[in-house]
Formats: C-alpha cells, sequence, structure tokens
C-alpha cells in the first residue's frame, strides 16, 4: 500500500504536467468546436464546411503531394548514399542533404518567395541564361511553391531516418543480389526498400503530421485562397476573434492527423503478427 | 597445380586502402575440386573468396575461370555464387523467392522458376517450406536456402564463406557432410573458407592453409596433417607440442643433441629440408606415447624419447591428458591408462610423428 502510494507519488509530477498542459487544453478547444453562443450545436462546424471545404481538399491535396514526393527523394538520396559507388560523390551528398534540417519552416517561406516569385531570382536567372523571356516567366507562388518549401524543408528529415535504416541493413543482402546480377535500381527497390518500408512510413507520417501544422509557409507563399487550413485558423481568431470555428477547423485538421495514425498503427500491428 | 587450372588467382594483390591484405597471390583450382581456404581470423581468407568473387578489387593480378579474364568483370559475370556467413536471405521474401530471385533477374519464364526451385527444395530437404519467411526457419534450413539460392543459378563455381559457423555444433556435423556430398553430386568447383580445422579435412579435396596473407601449405588433408611445411601449418593442425633442441644433419640423418630431458637420438631425415642448428620439434599429443621409467624396452629406432614428471592429468574423453613437465617446459600427451601425479615418465614420440623445424633466425641458412 506504502509502496503503491510512493509511486503514484512519483509519477504525479508528470502526470500532473500532461493534464494540466496537454490534456486540458485539448478538452477545452475540442468543447469550444461544439459551442455556439451559449448553447452547444453543430454550428461552428457547418461553418467549417461552408466556408472553407475548398481549403480543405486544398490542404490534403497539398500535404498528400508533398509527403509523396518526399518519399521518393528520401528513397533516391539514401539510395544513392548507400549503393552509390563514387565514394567522393556519396561523401558530398551525405555532406549536404541534411543543411534544411536546421533551417526554420518561416525562414524557408521567406528564401523561397523570393526565389519563386514572377520576378524571383529562379525566373532572373532563366532570363539572364536566356531560356526564358521576361514575359514567359511565371511565378510559383501557389500551391506549388508550398510544395516546394515542404519538400524542400522535410526530404532530409526523412532521408535522414531512411539512410539510417539503409545504413545499419545487412550488407550482405544487398551483396547477395549483386551476386546474382541485380542492378543498383534493382536492388534499391525490390531489396532495400521492403527491408526499411517501416521506417520510411514512420518518416513520412511524422512529416504529414508537422506539414498539417505549419503556418508560415502558406503564410509567405500562398496568402490568397484556396490557403491551407492552418492559415484559415489564425485568420478566424486574429481578424474575427471566432475561436468556434477556429477550434472546429483544428478538430477537423487533427481528424485527417488522426487517420494517418490509424494507417501507420494498422502497419505496425501487421508486421507484429 | 594442375595443367589446366579451372580458376586460377595468379599474382594478385588485394588490400583496403593503404593495407595490403595479400600480396602476390597465386593458387590454381581444378574443375570439380572442392578446396578448402583455411585460416585463424585476419588471415586474408575471407578477403581472398571476396576477391575471386569480384566484391573486393585487386590491385594487381589476374582472375581466371576456364581461361577467361574476369577480373574486372562485376560480381554476377563470373559464373560463381557466394553462400554468405550471414546466409544474407531477404527477409520479406518466402523461401521460394529467395531462390527464384536470381532466375528472375535473369529474365527465366515463369514455369522455368517454378520447376527450378522446386528442384533446389527437394534436393535441399526445403520442399514443404517454399511459403515461409526466412525469419519462420531454423538455422539449419536458412543455410539450405541460402545454398539453394546460390545453386538455383546453376554456377559453375561455389563460393562459401565460413556457412557452418552459425550453426549449432551438432547441426554442423551434418551439414558439412551435406554439402559435400551435394558437391560431389552436382560436379560443382567449390572454395569454401573456415577456420575449422577438422571442418577443412572432412570436406576438401585440398586444403589451402593461409596465415597473414600468404599460403603457408597446400595439400590434401593427409599431407597438410602429416607433412606440415611449416611451423605454422604443424602447429595449425594441431601440434601444438613445442621443444627447443640442437640438430646435426648427416646425409639422410638427423642428430638430435643430448639435452635437459633427452638423450641424444637419430631420426631419419625423411625429404625434410633442414640445416644443422637450433631446431623447434612439435608434435601432437595423440602421437606420442608415455611409458612408466622403469619399463625396460628399448628405445626404438628413430623414435625420440623424453624424460618428465607427470603434472596434472584430465579426462576430456576417450583418453587420458596428461600435463608432463620437462625441465622448464610443459607439454600435454594422452594415454590410454591414467598415471598418477608426480610420477615419472618416459615420453616416446615416433619418428613420423615428430616434426622438426629450423627455428626462425636460422632459416636464411637454408638454401
Amino acid at each position: 500500500m506504502r509502496k503503491n502510494l510512493l509511486a503514484i507519488l512519483l509519477v504525479l509530477p508528470a502526470l500532473v504536467m500532461i493534464v494540466l498542459f496537454f490534456i486540458v487544453p485539448l478538452i477545452a478547444s475540442i468543447l469550444g468546436a461544439f459551442e455556439v453562443g451559449d448553447a452547444w450545436g453543430l454550428g461552428n462546424f457547418r461553418k467549417s464546411f461552408e466556408l472553407y471545404s475548398g481549403d480543405m481538399i486544398f490542404t490534403v491535396v497539398i500535404v498528400t503531394v508533398s509527403t509523396a514526393l518526399i518519399g521518393i527523394f528520401s528513397i533516391a538520396i539514401g539510395g544513392y548514399l548507400t549503393l552509390g559507388e563514387n565514394p567522393r560523390a556519396v561523401a558530398i551528398l551525405r555532406w549536404l542533404y541534411r543543411w534544411p534540417m536546421f533551417i526554420p519552416f518561416i525562414v524557408v517561406g521567406q528564401i523561397l518567395r523570393t526565389f519563386l516569385a514572377k520576378n524571383g531570382l529562379m525566373n532572373n536567372i532563366f532570363v539572364s541564361l536566356g531560356v526564358l523571356t521576361p514575359l514567359q516567366t511565371v511565378g510559383f507562388l501557389d500551391w506549388r511553391g508550398i510544395v516546394i518549401a515542404f519538400v524542400w524543408k522535410q526530404t532530409p528529415f526523412v532521408t535522414l531516418l531512411v539512410a539510417g535504416a539503409m545504413a545499419s541493413l545487412d550488407r550482405s543482402t544487398i551483396e547477395a543480389a549483386r551476386n546474382l546480377g541485380a542492378s543498383r535500381l534493382r536492388i534499391l527497390i525490390e531489396i532495400v526498400l521492403p527491408q526499411i518500408s517501416g521506417t520510411l512510413l514512420v518518416g513520412l507520417i511524422l512529416s504529414f503530421v508537422t506539414m498539417m501544422s505549419v503556418l508560415s509557409v502558406p503564410l509567405m507563399i500562398n496568402a490568397q485562397s484556396p490557403t491551407m487550413l492552418t492559415a484559415d485558423i489564425a485568420f478566424r481568431i486574429n481578424a474575427h476573434g471566432d475561436y468556434g470555428v477556429a477550434n472546429a477547423l483544428g478538430m477537423i485538421s487533427l481528424i485527417l492527423t488522426t487517420g494517418v495514425a490509424l494507417i501507420y498503427l494498422r502497419q505496425t500491428m501487421k508486421e507484429r503478427s | 597445380m594442375n595443367a589446366q587450372a579451372f580458376l586460377k588467382v595468379a599474382g594478385m594483390s588485394v588490400g583496403y586502402g593503404p593495407t595490403t591484405v595479400l600480396d602476390n597471390l597465386d593458387l590454381d583450382i581444378a574443375k570439380g575440386e572442392f578446396v578448402a581456404l583455411l585460416g585463424s581470423s585476419g588471415c586474408g581468407k575471407t578477403t581472398l573468396l571476396r576477391t575471386i568473387a569480384g566484391f573486393a578489387k585487386p590491385f594487381s593480378g589476374r582472375i581466371e575461370v576456364a581461361g577467361r579474364n574476369v577480373t574486372e568483370l562485376p560480381p554476377d559475370k563470373r559464373g560463381m555464387a557466394l553462400v554468405f556467413q550471414s546466409y544474407a536471405l531477404w527477409p520479406h521474401m518466402t523461401v521460394a523467392q529467395n531462390i527464384g530471385y536470381g532466375l528472375k533477374l535473369q529474365k527465366r519464364s515463369r514455369e522455368t522458376i517454378q520447376s527450378r526451385v522446386a528442384e533446389m527444395q527437394d534436393l535441399l530437404g526445403l520442399s514443404d517450406l517454399g511459403n515461409r519467411k526466412p525469419g519462420q526457419l531454423s538455422g539449419g534450413q536458412r543455410q539450405r536456402v541460402a545454398l539453394g539460392r546460390a545453386l538455383a543459378i546453376d554456377p559453375e563455381i561455389l563460393l562459401l564463406d565460413e556457412p557452418l559457423s552459425n550453426l549449432d555444433a551438432r547441426i554442423r556435423l551434418t551439414v558439412r557432410h551435406e554439402i559435400r556430398v551435394l558437391q560431389k553430386r552436382l560436379g560443382i568447383t567449390a572454395v569454401h573458407v573456415t577456420h575449422d580445422r577438422e571442418e577443412a579435412m572432412v570436406m576438401a579435396d585440398r586444403i589451402v592453409i593461409m596465415n597473414s596473407g600468404r599460403i603457408e601449405q597446400q595439400g590434401p588433408p593427409e599431407e597438410v596433417y602429416n607433412k606440415p611445411a611449416s611451423p605454422f601449418v604443424a602447429t595449425f593442425m594441431g601440434a601444438e607440442n613445442f621443444l627447443p633442441m640442437q640438430a646435426r644433419v648427416q646425409g639422410d640423418l638427423i642428430e638430435l643433441a643430448e639435452g635437459a630431458y633427452n638423450q641424444a637420438s637419430v631420426t631419419p631425415r625423411a625429404g625434410r629440408s633442414l640445416a644443422t642448428g637450433p631446431v623447434e620439434l612439435r608434435f601432437r599429443s595423440e602421437a606420442a606415447r608415455l611409458i612408466p621409467v622403469n619399463d625396460a624396452a628399448t628405445q626404438g629406432t628413430g623414435q625420440l624419447e623424453l624424460r618428465g614428471q607427470i603434472v596434472s592429468v584430465s579426462y576430456p574423453g576417450g583418453h587420458w591428458r596428461h600435463a608432463v613437465r620437462l625441465g622448464d617446459r610443459e607439454i600435454l600427451v594422452d594415454a590410454d591408462r591414467p598415471f598418477n601425479q608426480g610420477e615419472t615418465v618416459k615420453v616416446s614420440i615416433p619418428a613420423a610423428s615428430l616434426f622438426i623445424f629450423n627455428t626462425p633466425a636460422n632459416t636464411a641458412k637454408v638454401a
């Protein structure tokens, strides 16, 4: 009995922290989503779907496309780091690929805004190279800009996980495939990738959730409509003081990320059984 | 060794970065031969195998298969298949997929692959396990899948990198027999890397003993066992008793001078290249015989007789093992019956079991 009490005492500080700073605000925000004036109801959700259903689709499409691209790029980079035969190129790539990880999202948004704009650095370079004329230039400051920013920022993170998993594979499983005549691309797809798919999935899901919560990139790159849910939430609160709809939008994005988390849980359960 | 070597390694030097592991190494292997590369860890035997397989690039030298230079070819174009120490099975593929992968890469038809995989499974006793994943197999079964995967592509040469070292001692005995039978049946040329002397003896037609990147000796098992060419080989092949002596070479005879624990004796030279001077004697504990000191039997011709005291007795199974003190040295001698601790005994070693080498400082004189 006394032992039990001591155990509870030891856990208590952590428990209090979680309840006070995580569970209470979460519940408050969920309850807030159903609060319309002085009554309970679905009004906030109705309004959310009326005003922002386009943005919801926009958000899901952007984050999904970004996740797919991040997956492709991280597999390609990790694969080259693992299977590349030019030691110097591998060393340079290994040194280079991590940098974007250390740059905050807001700075990424700012960098890419000046780079991707219609008269930004990228188009200036193309024009000065004679590839494009000033009239042909197109700005990328729309959904494409957001995707580019997300992929640029999140690929190193997933690559880090993927390359680590690839490096810890039993090298001889790769050599055995080479011994039987598999090309490097086939080794990557048929031998390496299946063995690290769990790690890749975790990396992509964490990226998905991260991108769902980024406010600065859509604000910096694509402030017009349609935009991402995070920008809408900020707008509801800052411009209208409308916490009800903001909470409802928050819950909707929570449901979206929960869906992804469920896919992950099902996958890990399948792997364990 | 053979006029027509099937697999030929000529003047090959290999290393990693600035270190050279194998220096100017030559090795010829005949078609259908089973060769064991034997040596302690770090002797370069695995490097040699990996270079033959094409996973390490030699600094210089050539590798030929049936007269064809394969030195620059990638691993899959050499007609060789390697069985890895860790088996290197692909955990996400079934047994059948593992075995059939090489054929899939060769773009064989589905039917061909299926029948070949079934054939391999039958051959290796894996018939009911085709749909299992490697994680659901025992060590011995995994080993056989690895073998099946290598054999499925019908290689001319099978390379085995310590394939038995991850198996239980008991399974190992049966598997080494199985591999040998299979190799004979298929008539395939095999190169087997191992650090286990007995394994090499049982499996191989020829043993190549390696030491710090060089081939110390090669020959049939009975030859390297009974006629070791160097102290290293003698020790590695189990002749661990070691005694320093003075020797005088006279024609076909070797005179061993009287020492602290022996009378002078003469033994036939028997083709040994030996120079007069300090020598080291090596022999196996089971080759020597223990005789009570008061035994009147006279010393046989050619054999060496030593006099010492029993220090300890143990029973490792089958025979009694005695530690015998000779002056400042100790040797191990086996006998059918136990002698008493402290008893003074004679140790008799027949000429044929006596390995005599010049001590290294003296080897320069041997020309």
